[in-house]
């Protein structure tokens, strides 16, 4: 039997754990033009979206999920849909901002999904299974 | 005693309208990282009503590395 090396799986748990757990999030949509991501420490109005029914910063994120470990990744995704409802955007946009309001705006994770505009409707993200295989946010 | 007759509205960019009236049609977009399912309500050939649905089918994943001694 060999030994193997790698970061503890409940060390992974616990960094991501300190970011997400019981922390205030919200979540914003950015436009298809602009040039947000994870070299973004933090979230900010640049290349938001703008429009009827939308307002800068975006919505609550429902967070009702812990940090999980199964075998030695660890993962976490919102508790529920993200929901904008009766809005208009009518410059495409493709990224959606997740971030903590409790930790000075800090940028969790940002998201794309193809170039999208909404009028007068409903724009609906609906999570993915929050586990080692799929969710929102993984480290393995 | 007259009766009611109820007429299906929706809510749109012009107000409320019957549905009736309007010309309703999908489209999927269907992607490794999510499937986006999109629709739209038509009054004489304007868009007055556009929803989008988008279901992330994985997130971020990130992997750990460790270096060797």
């Amino acid at each position: 039997m060999a030994n193997t090396q790698g970061i503890g799986g409940a060390a992974k748990q616990a960094a991501l754990a300190s970011i997400v757990n019981g922390k205030a999030l919200k979540a914003a949509l950015f436009l298809a033009s602009a040039t947000r991501g994870p070299s973004d420490a933090t979230y900010s109005t640049t290349g938001e979206v703008s429009g009827a029914g939308y307002t800068a910063g975006g919505v609550a994120v429902t967070n009702g999920n812990s940090a999980g470990l199964t075998g030695t990744t660890t993962f976490w995704t919102p508790s529920a849909s993200i929901v904008y409802s009766s809005v208009t955007l009518a410059t495409a946009f493709d990224a959606v901002m997740i971030y903590s309001t409790a930790d000075a705006n800090r940028n969790i994770g940002t998201f794309t999904f193809g170039s999208t505009t909404v009028s007068g409707g409903n724009f609906t993200l609906t999570m993915p299974t929050n586990d080692a295989s799929t969710g929102l946010v993984r480290f393995a | 005693m007259s009766e009611l007759i109820e007429t299906p509205m929706i809510h749109t960019m012009q107000g409320n309208l019957p549905i009736a009236d309007l010309e309703y049609s999908t489209s999927w977009e269907v992607a490794d990282e999510y499937t986006k399912f999109i629709e739209t309500y038509k009054l004489n050939g304007e868009i007055v009503r556009q929803s989008a649905h988008v279901l992330a089918k994985q997130g971020l994943f990130g992997e750990s590395l460790t270096q060797t001694l």
